[in-house]
């Protein structure tokens, strides 16, 4: 079925301005949203209070409104341009409060106009925490033993049952705003107070603590004819208790087997049918018990997020493109895959490479604010970083920060052993450097993995790096073998680090190491040629190479 | 076709956000407009630049010189631009000129005349304008002296950082000997400086668009708050609602001098004081700034597009040639008419609610997370819009706690005046009671925290407080100032803590109760 024709004119709602939880991805998404849509043909209609973004400049939609997003306004809007419809998916938690206001005072049913996308009903379910709670015991999923509450009389009825540690959510709060945890009954009643004064409807979950399971993230898309695909499965390095924008992150997921990452592909499209959420993206959070292998659901979120971001940026597939023509009609099968021109969009990416997210950090800036990450995000930005490998993924991504940091060396070397276990046991935004400084010392994987929960492979990874950077510092630039620096290459090493380890320059090294090649993020592993000029580096040898704008391949088995 | 790499900003942080992705994006679609093939670098998934449609190549890479340097290798580009991304790619721009690998638009040389301070206060002299008296000192000792002969309050920072890091308004020796022992430390080779602060003065941001010729204004904005406040984090409107229009204009011409100097090719934003008159050069920074798109949006020209074709050669006359044929220009900006009726009013947020311990206080260092915009024909409603974009809605009637240091006192007056004959009713605590009672204006007299309860943290918590008016002291001690504000953010109640704020927020009430609130769409602003 082709794009409806019954609508003419569409309403954007972007994100407002960027604050912790809601940041620029959101003028990805809209931005992507607004050409899809003008080039559908559609009269676009944009509003954001946001002047620092893309989306708002005047040639991306017809109408252009930087006004601020509360309802009266929006209501201003509708009836001076009178959209068909609002598409509340790419703005997100925002937009989707907007949307749900608008409908509850009556303003869309007043001047007609429908929610594409998600709306009302999905919305709700999606986001109200008893609703999907019932939804997910329909078909049979686990979640965290939990209660909703509205007041401290009604928390402490439940907290009994539920036991300590609790997590406390807010609902509809922006990126965990007001959520925390609670350990004992002492500052339980405060935290639960802090948690329903943030919540906009005085409403907060109680959820048992899972804190130290591991945590994944699945993309998924859905269109009117019930087809599903899974964009990219994530994984949390950090375990439960750390909120996803605030762990590192890794795509495609490291540590599932293969028949566990099918049950989550299973679990990810039947949570997206029941909720019921049409057309669009969605991203489905998981956590598993190490333990036991058992998985819980915690939440999903049925709009374009940060990770369907980082997954578009991870794949090369335009999510909140693709989710903007699914919203107008479009099925996966009917729209085409950019990248390769040959695909349609209904084939499920592949990737042949790591990607790592590591969050960055402003705490300079508030030296009295407590660093401890925890259910309620900190960070005010993110870098991505490609590999062929976890190790060189993560070691680039390393050097991206921007800390003066080019790699796992901080110098912690005379952190006393106490803080050091401290730093490891409590999420911060600087516990990967720890853990290696911890790895110098002798620290071993079990070890590591009883303080901070994180997966043995994570810290196998980990230490392999520490330990050949031990193995390269006993060395200098002149006895170290060409196959032994290029491994250090391949591992990621980046050439100011390898200097420092070396005692040399970076000059030196760049002069000695094996040249870079550069790689296509092509979303198929491959298989199709690719047409979009989206590269990343590695120092693996022969694999790729950019010639003007044709990709030539070479392959060791050609 | 010739490539042109355009260095990304990196990871959003406070002081370099998706502002400066936008500039980047800009340059992209210029130069492609122009013929060029645009091949971007950065490492931020979060944002357009690393959208694989956006340039003709994207190299996902991390913005350090090993991986700028192996792209460069690759592609032979005909230049580099660092000029859109913030701090981050600047910093590259020496070692890339280092290594012979031209750098597009303003040169090196030019941003460290701008960033280093000796150079730079040769620069003004020899321009004939003037800087805030400033000193270095090099032992604690050292810096009371310099301190107390400049004269309190001055603005103190450690040399060795950038950006407003570590900077603070100090208004005596136990509070500046209290910063140096807690804050910096202060030896032979890291000295502290020190700047005489321009108590109560108004501050003023330029951006400018330089061809080596020519030079056009893109906007003269006057800050809402006044000086002592990070420029970041002020709010600011354009053009000017308080300052008059000879003034502005001698701020242009003084803007087109120093860019010109500094033989700037592309963007530069200026930051000024103005005192009793006088106008004072705070810095300048020939790149694009946090404020261009808003800016560009406030005039209808996209400044950092433009000022990417003037770094590939091409002329202001060429690119915009309307722009010299207005007859009667428009004192806050040469690219509008006299006779543009709008004013823009940028509003900053902050994360106040994610760090409960943090006193939710504006000073000389930089702390907001983002910006939003409000538009209309008239001031007020413009700052309402801003305020209420920034999740503030200002209250239209109740009960306003007032509470303002001794220096204010004078100016809450004509505030406290407006306010009742709005139908507010004010609260105060002893000392700012005493004084409006003294110029006869009536309020209700509510405890501090140290008094007998209910104490005003009290009737902020049960809402019976709609607006707080509230400027700290100058100490930053832990304060019944701190508690207020603290309850402030947790209720959601709209507060001020500068008196230049709240004058707007008045006016903009007013406004709100006078008149009625409309939209607005860009494209109907000018014919776009």
């Amino acid at each position: 079925m082709p794009k409806r024709t019954d609508i003419e004119t569409i309403l954007l709602i972007g994100s407002g301005p960027i604050i912790i939880g809601q940041a620029a991805e959101f003028d990805y998404s809209g931005t992507q949203g607004a050409k899809a849509l003008k080039e559908e043909g559609y009269r676009v209609i944009l509003v954001n209070s946001n002047p620092a973004t893309i989306m708002t400049d005047p040639n991306i939609a017809d109408r252009t409104y930087i006004e601020p997003l509360i309802t009266p306004v929006l209501e201003k809007i509708i009836e001076k341009e009178r959209p068909d419809a609002i598409l509340p998916t790419l703005g997100g938690q925002t937009a989707l409060n907007l949307a749900i206001d608008l409908y509850e005072k009556g303003i869309l049913d007043k001047y007609n106009v429908e929610l594409i996308g998600a709306n009302y009903e999905v919305i709700k379910k999606a986001e109200d925490r008893d609703l999907f709670k019932k939804a997910m015991e329909r078909i049979g999923l686990s979640m965290p033993k939990s209660a909703v509450v509205k007041s401290i009389s009604e928390a402490e009825e439940v907290i009994d049952w539920i036991g300590f540690p609790v997590i406390i959510r807010p609902s509809f709060t922006l990126g965990g705003t007001g959520g925390s945890i609670a350990y004992n009954r002492e500052e339980f009643y405060p935290k639960v107070k802090a948690g329903l004064d943030a919540s906009p409807i005085h409403e907060v979950l109680l959820e048992e603590s899972i804190i130290g399971w591991k945590e994944f993230e699945m993309e998924v898309m859905r269109d009117k004819n019930d087809n599903c695909v899974i964009i990219c499965s994530i994984e949390n390095l950090d375990p439960m208790g750390v909120h996803t924008g605030d762990s590192i992150t890794v795509a495609p997921a490291m540590t599932l087997s293969d028949r566990e990452y099918q049950i989550l592909r299973n679990y990810s499209i039947a949570v997206m049918r029941e909720i019921g959420v049409e057309t669009g993206g969605s991203n489905v959070q998981f956590a598993q018990n190490p333990k036991t292998g058992e998985f819980y659901v915690i939440e999903m979120n049925p709009r374009v997020s940060r990770s369907s971001a980082l997954a578009s940026k991870a794949t090369g597939f335009p999510i909140a493109k693709i989710a903007a023509k699914l919203a107008v009609g479009y099925t996966l099968d009917e729209l085409s895959n950019d990248i390769t021109k040959k695909t349609p969009a209904s084939f499920e990416p592949t990737i042949d490479y790591v990607v790592v997210k590591i969050p960055r950090f402003d705490f300079a800036k508030f030296p009295e604010a407590d660093p401890t990450l925890t259910t309620m995000m900190k960070s005010v930005g993110e870098v991505m970083a490609i590999g062929r490998t976890f190790k060189e993924a993560i070691q680039k991504a390393l050097r991206s920060l921007e800390l003066g940091r080019y790699g796992f060396y901080m110098g912690l070397e005379n952190v006393d052993e106490n803080l050091l276990k401290e730093k490891i046991i409590k999420p911060n935004p600087d516990r990967l450097w720890y853990i290696a400084e911890a790895f110098r010392r002798g620290f071993s994987v079990e070890e590591i993995n009883k303080l901070s929960h994180i997966d043995i492979w994570f810290l196998n990874q980990i230490k392999e790096i520490v330990d050949y950077e031990l193995y390269l510092s006993t060395k200098d630039i002149s006895t170290l073998t060409e196959q032994e620096l290029e491994k250090a290459k391949q591992w990621g090493f980046s050439d100011r680090e390898l200097a420092r380890l070396l005692k040399t320059t970076e000059e030196e090294i760049r002069k000695k190491r094996p040249p870079v090649s550069f790689k296509v993020v092509d979303t198929c592993a491959a298989e199709f040629e690719a047409f979009t000029p989206y590269y990343y580096s590695s120092y693996e040898s022969l694999s790729g190479k950019v010639e003007e704008d044709k990709i030539i391949y070479y392959r060791d088995s050609e | 076709m010739e490539k042109i790499i355009i260095l990304g900003s990196g990871p959003n942080r406070i002081g370099q956000g998706v502002e400066f992705d936008y500039a980047c994006v800009h340059c992209v679609w210029s130069l492609q407009e122009e013929g060029y093939q645009a091949i971007m670098v950065n490492c931020n998934p979060e944002t357009v630049s690393t959208d694989y449609d956006t340039s003709d190549k994207l190299f996902f890479e991390p913005i350090v010189l090993e991986d700028v340097l192996n792209i460069v290798e690759k592609e032979k580009p005909f230049g580099v631009v660092v000029q859109f991304g913030g701090q981050t790619p600047l910093k590259l721009a020496k070692p890339l000129e280092k290594l012979k690998i031209p750098i597009l638009g303003t040169s090196p040389e030019s941003i460290d005349i701008a960033e280093d301070r000796e150079r730079f206060r040769d620069l003004i002299i020899k321009l004939g304008l003037k800087q805030p008296e400033s000193a270095t000192a090099k032992s604690k000792e050292e810096a009371i002296k310099v301190a107390e002969s400049l004269g309190y309050p001055v603005l103190v920072r450690p040399s060795y950082v950038l950006g407003g890091r570590a900077m603070r308004l100090v208004y005596d020796t136990s509070e500046l000997l209290k910063y140096i022992e807690e804050a910096v430390t202060v030896t032979e080779d890291k000295p502290i400086l020190v700047d005489k602060f321009l108590d109560g003065s108004i501050e003023v941001d330029v951006d400018c668009v330089c061809d080596g010729e020519d030079v056009l204004v893109g906007a003269v904005m006057e800050h809402i708050e006044e000086a002592g406040i990070h420029s970041g984090d002020s709010a600011t409107c354009i053009p000017h609602y308080t300052l008059s229009d000879e003034i502005v204009e001698e701020i242009k011409e003084q803007s087109r001098k120093l860019a010109k100097a500094l033989n700037t090719v592309g963007l530069i934003n200026i930051q000024y004081a103005v005192k009793d008159g006088e106008i004072y050069v705070i810095e300048a920074n020939p790149r694009a700034s946090r404020t261009v798109p808003f800016v560009s949006k406030a005039i209808g020209y996209p400044l950092a597009k433009i000022a990417s074709k003037v770094m590939i050669g091409k002329k202001l006359r060429e690119i915009v040639p309307e722009v010299f044929q207005i007859k009667e220009k428009h004192p806050a900006s040469d690219f509008l008419p006299k006779d543009f009726p709008f004013y823009a009013v940028k509003e900053v947020v902050f994360p106040w609610n994610r760090f409960p311990e943090v006193d939710p206080l504006l000073g000389p260092e930089m702390k907001s997370t983002g910006e939003v915009m409000g538009i209309d024909r008239d001031f007020g409603l413009a700052f309402w819009k801003s305020q209420a974009a920034a999740g503030q809605i200002l209250p239209t009637s109740g009960n306003v706690f007032i509470s303002v240091a001794d220096k204010d006192k004078p100016h809450i007056e004509s505030i406290a005046k407006e306010l009742l004959k709005l139908g507010f009713r004010i609260y105060a605590t002893s000392g700012t009671h005493k004084f409006l009672k003294e110029k006869g204006i009536e309020s209700v007299l509510v405890n501090k925290l140290s008094e007998e309860r209910p104490n005003i943290v009290d009737r902020i918590k049960n809402k019976e407080i709609s607006l707080i008016i509230n400027t700290p002291s100058g100490k930053r001690e832990r304060s019944d100032a701190y508690y207020i504000r603290r309850a402030a953010v947790s209720t959601k109640t709209p507060y001020f803590t500068t008196i230049r704020g709240a004058a707007a927020a008045v006016m903009a009430i007013k406004s709100y109760k006078e008149k009625d609130l409309d939209v607005l769409a860009l494209q109907d602003m000018r014919g776009i």
